[in-house]
């Protein structure tokens, strides 16, 4: 009974970290972008890899390296990473309740590495999830991410002085990059952007609020506008049917 | 320790209690649909504002090479998708633009 036991959490972990593959090969080319930038902005290559060790997040790693890189202070970067994160409290109610979790140590260790994709997979799965399917998924996640940052770091040391003052721009063209799938679904998240940018240009230029606590403020007045405006499309228009759904 | 480990460590902090207390308490999973649409609008609210103005400002000396850069990686990743090849063609295309245009 016991070996049954073992050998099916053995089994859940293997799958879970197989399912984690994608992840992995995603997370580690994104993090050695992070890497990479986060020399440019002026972080030593060990306070990259802990801080991705530590925060394993995406765009927020990556917003956090420009406010840094831009002198912001401490409560300015803390505020804006937990508005661009509040998501993580959503998904992790979500996640708490389908895996009923009732040790605390997994909920304390599974709950550090809730991600968009490890949500994704984990609330896609069909039936149970059991914990060491999650340890699998999460490890491998953790991995690829921890791992990236590794290689850009090292990465980065090499590179030329020319090339290395060609990346100054580069973390801006990650966020373009991060925009232009949400662009493609549909003309909310256009207009959602370019408002908060021309707010934000408008906050820092004209009003001279300092970088990150006007970047704050364009994420929270667009975003409550925009959540209020865009009610109505839900009522008609083709974007509305598939909400409906 | 330093500041920016300090920093480090605060974003890591907020990071796992957003993503622990709902393990440890119950919360209900119907949301308001505002409440809804307020978090799926906010990290896309986020990335506009990160974008402008930082993108004219990234190169001080010469804006039109991070502008180009931008527009490079956005038509890479609106044609071919993914993170680290736009990000390439953004590097590529401003060390173009620093190189022989100035």
């Amino acid at each position: 009974m016991k070996t049954e036991n073992r050998n099916k959490s053995f089994n859940d972990f293997v799958s879970g970290a197989g399912s984690a593959v994608p992840i992995f090969i995603g997370y580690f080319t994104t993090s050695v972008a992070f890497g990479i930038l986060a020399l440019s902005a002026g972080l030593t290559p060990l306070q990259a890899v802990i801080f991705s060790m530590t925060n394993l997040t995406g765009a927020a790693q990556f917003m956090a390296i420009n406010l840094i890189g831009s002198g912001a202070v401490m409560g300015e970067i803390v505020v804006s990473v937990l508005l661009m994160n509040l998501r993580y409290f959503i998904m992790s109610a979500s996640l708490a309740r389908k895996l009923g979790l009732n040790n605390n140590i997994d909920k304390a260790v599974i709950s550090f590495a809730v991600t968009d994709e490890v949500f994704s997979v984990a609330s896609l799965k069909p039936g149970d999830v059991s914990n060491f399917f999650m340890y699998g998924l999460q490890i491998t996640s953790w991995a690829g991410w921890a791992a990236g940052t590794l290689a850009g770091v090292t990465m980065g040391a090499f590179l030329p002085r020319s090339l290395q003052d060609a990346m100054s721009g580069a973390l801006f063209a990650l966020f373009a990059a991060l925009l232009v799938p949400e662009i493609k679904k549909g003309y909310r998240a256009a207009f959602i952007s370019v408002s908060a940018g021309l707010l934000n240009t408008l906050l820092y230029y004209v009003w001279h609020i300092s970088a990150g606590w006007s970047i704050v403020i364009s994420m929270l007045v667009i975003t409550a506008g925009a959540a209020a405006v865009f009610r109505e499309d839900e009522n008609s228009g083709d974007q509305s049917v598939e909400e409906a759904v | 320790m330093s500041d920016v480990l300090v920093i480090i460590l605060a974003c890591g902090a907020v990071n796992y209690i957003l993503r622990v207390v709902p393990f440890v308490f119950t919360i209900g999973e119907d949301l308001p649909p505002y409440l809804k649409r307020f978090l799926d609008y906010m990290p896309i609210a986020a990335l506009g504002a990160l974008i402008l103005p930082g993108i004219i400002t990234s190169f001080p000396d010469n804006p039109a090479a991070g502008i180009a850069g931008a527009a490079a990686a956005a038509l890479t990743a609106w044609i071919a998708g993914g993170l680290i090849l736009p990000v390439f063609a953004s590097i590529g295309t401003a060390w173009v633009v620093l190189q022989y245009f100035h």
